[in-house]
């Protein structure tokens, strides 16, 4: 009797069984529609784990010290994964088309506004100024940056922030391609950008040092994520390390990407998940996604006033960080209304510089609630 | 506390404005460098460009009009002097100092040497060569005096 009394029969409660529900969707979405499968598999599978009902006091539980899963997620909530995140994202950046049309850098910056507009959303709904900074940043559409300044603010909304963080990103062929037909014409959406010009290795090579000096001397809190992500960049570009690149854009991203997204989804057991709050930041979170889009767009739309070579307001959806999801969708959506038009290339500027955008964004933020 | 009066309490307002700010001057500072950083390089791996910067802008040509309407205005003792003055250029290298031929004009005694070497400048029969010394250009001494 005692020993059924330990199993997760017994000890289950419906909000587990939720949790595992949801869950098993994640790992639905990742495998089956190919939504972001090496962030939703991990993070769903870390929900089962999370969500097995367990008897508290046997050190098993995420939130229990000693425990594997709390030295796992230690890396999580004392910010140490997101930076080797950004490291491998750094490794595998080309920064080219950037270079090449540095104007498209401020659509990056533009779609950064839906981070500090849901800020004001959530200090609205009550919440306390740390967690709305937090909330806020899922407006940045980056993981990573979002887990991260989560930890440093409100390490207790960890859970619901990545997850909605996420979710959210996996979406983004879901979410933009509505916002984006509804806040441009046919005949901007079929607007043609000029080739970018070629851009040497020297460029490529000085800009990640340049860009981490600029940043960071103006933002320093966004040390920890720029930092990585330049030096990531250093390393792909100066070729004679390019062993180096190999395991940061290989083995350090991927080993990082699965121990945050299991212990990110393992974070989220029912009793501690499912509460009023949670559901504040789910809705929060996909009305910063949307303004983050539409600021993109509308700012794109606002440079055409000025510009000579116009560009295509479609490519301002790709500032959201989303890499490269969202310059894929932008792609997608320019080629549904012209198959002659190819944006991608052009979108990855905007979208490159929303992490950059989306870093600082972060450090502005931390530097402003500590 | 909720709506306006939290955000407000919370200096929600300020703290979105220099957020906001603080990413635009960032990213804007940025695009403005990088904008410029492929003139940079080209420097770099163009070096005499910067030499051309500060080397001495050459001379403007006269235009060949203007040299043909100043050599139709010579008088006959003034083409005489010009063309003594080339038996001396013809006794000088193909690249002379002005105050060498100015000296041997003297020493000849051609009338008012410096005004003649002036009028020889000025109708392009003596050239600069940019290197600080001058040429005869015997092609437009034929054609303005000797033709």
């Amino acid at each position: 009797m005692e020993f059924f009394q330990n199993t997760g029969f017994y000890l289950c409660d419906y909000r587990n069984i939720i949790m595992i529900i949801i869950g098993m969707i994640f790992i639905w979405l990742g495998i089956s529609k190919d939504y972001e499968p090496l962030l939703l598999v991990p993070i769903g599978f870390g929900m089962l784990i999370g969500n097995i009902p367990i008897f508290k006091g046997l050190g098993l539980g995420i939130y229990e010290s000693n425990s594997v899963l709390h030295y796992l997620y230690f890396g999580v909530t004392q910010g140490i994964y997101p930076p080797l995140v950004f490291l491998g994202i750094g490794a595998m950046t080309d920064f080219s088309t950037l270079l090449a049309r540095p104007v498209l850098m401020l659509l990056g910056a533009a779609a950064q506004t839906g981070i500090f507009i849901t800020f004001l959303g959530a200090l609205a709904l009550g919440f306390a100024p740390n967690e709305a900074s937090a909330i806020g940043i899922i407006g940045g559409a980056d993981g990573p940056t979002a887990i991260f300044l989560t930890a440093k603010l409100a390490p207790q909304l960890i859970g619901p922030i990545a997850v909605a963080a996420y979710s959210y990103m996996a979406l983004v062929p879901v979410i933009q391609p509505p916002i984006m037909r509804l806040l441009t014409t046919k005949e901007e959406r079929r607007i043609h950008m000029e080739e970018p010009r070629q851009v040497s290795k020297r460029e490529k090579m000085i800009f990640p040092v340049v860009a981490f000096l600029l940043c960071c001397f103006l933002a320093p809190a966004a040390l920890p994520l720029l930092g990585m992500l330049c030096f990531g960049n250093v390393l792909k570009e100066a070729v004679v390390t390019e062993r180096l690149a190999e395991t940061a854009r290989n083995a350090i991203i991927d080993t990082a990407t699965i121990l945050l997204g299991v212990t990110v989804g393992a974070s989220t057991q029912g009793d501690v998940f499912l509460t009023g709050s949670s559901v504040g930041i789910f809705v929060l979170g996909a009305l910063s996604f949307c303004v983050a889009t539409a600021c993109g767009l509308l700012f794109a739309k606002f440079m055409n006033l000025f510009l000579k070579e116009k560009i295509n307001p479609l490519v301002g959806a790709a500032g959201v960080s989303a890499v490269p999801d969202s310059a894929r969708v932008v792609q997608m959506v320019g080629m549904k209304e012209d198959p002659t038009n190819f944006l991608l290339m052009h979108a990855m500027a905007p979208n490159v510089s929303g992490v950059i955008g989306s870093a600082i964004a972060a450090g502005v933020l931390w530097s402003l609630m500590v | 506390m909720y709506g306006l009066e939290a955000i407000n309490a919370n200096n929600g307002w300020a703290i979105s404005a220099v957020g906001i700010s603080i990413v635009f001057t960032g990213l804007v500072v940025l695009s403005l460098v990088i904008s410029q950083l492929h003139k940079v390089v080209d420097l770099y791996e163009n070096p005499e460009k910067i030499k051309e910067w500060f080397a001495p802008k050459p001379a403007p040509e006269p235009e060949p009009e203007a040299l043909a309407e100043a050599a139709a205005d010579l008088s006959e003792a003034q083409r005489d002097d010009v063309r003594q003055f080339e038996l001396l250029a013809k006794t000088l290298d193909a690249h002379f100092a002005l105050p060498r031929l100015l000296h041997l004009a003297e020493s000849r005694g051609i009338n008012t040497p410096h005004s003649n070497l002036n009028l020889l400048l000025n109708i392009g029969i003596v050239v600069p060569d940019m290197e600080g010394y001058f040429c005869w250009d015997s092609e437009r001494f034929d054609q303005t005096i000797a033709g």
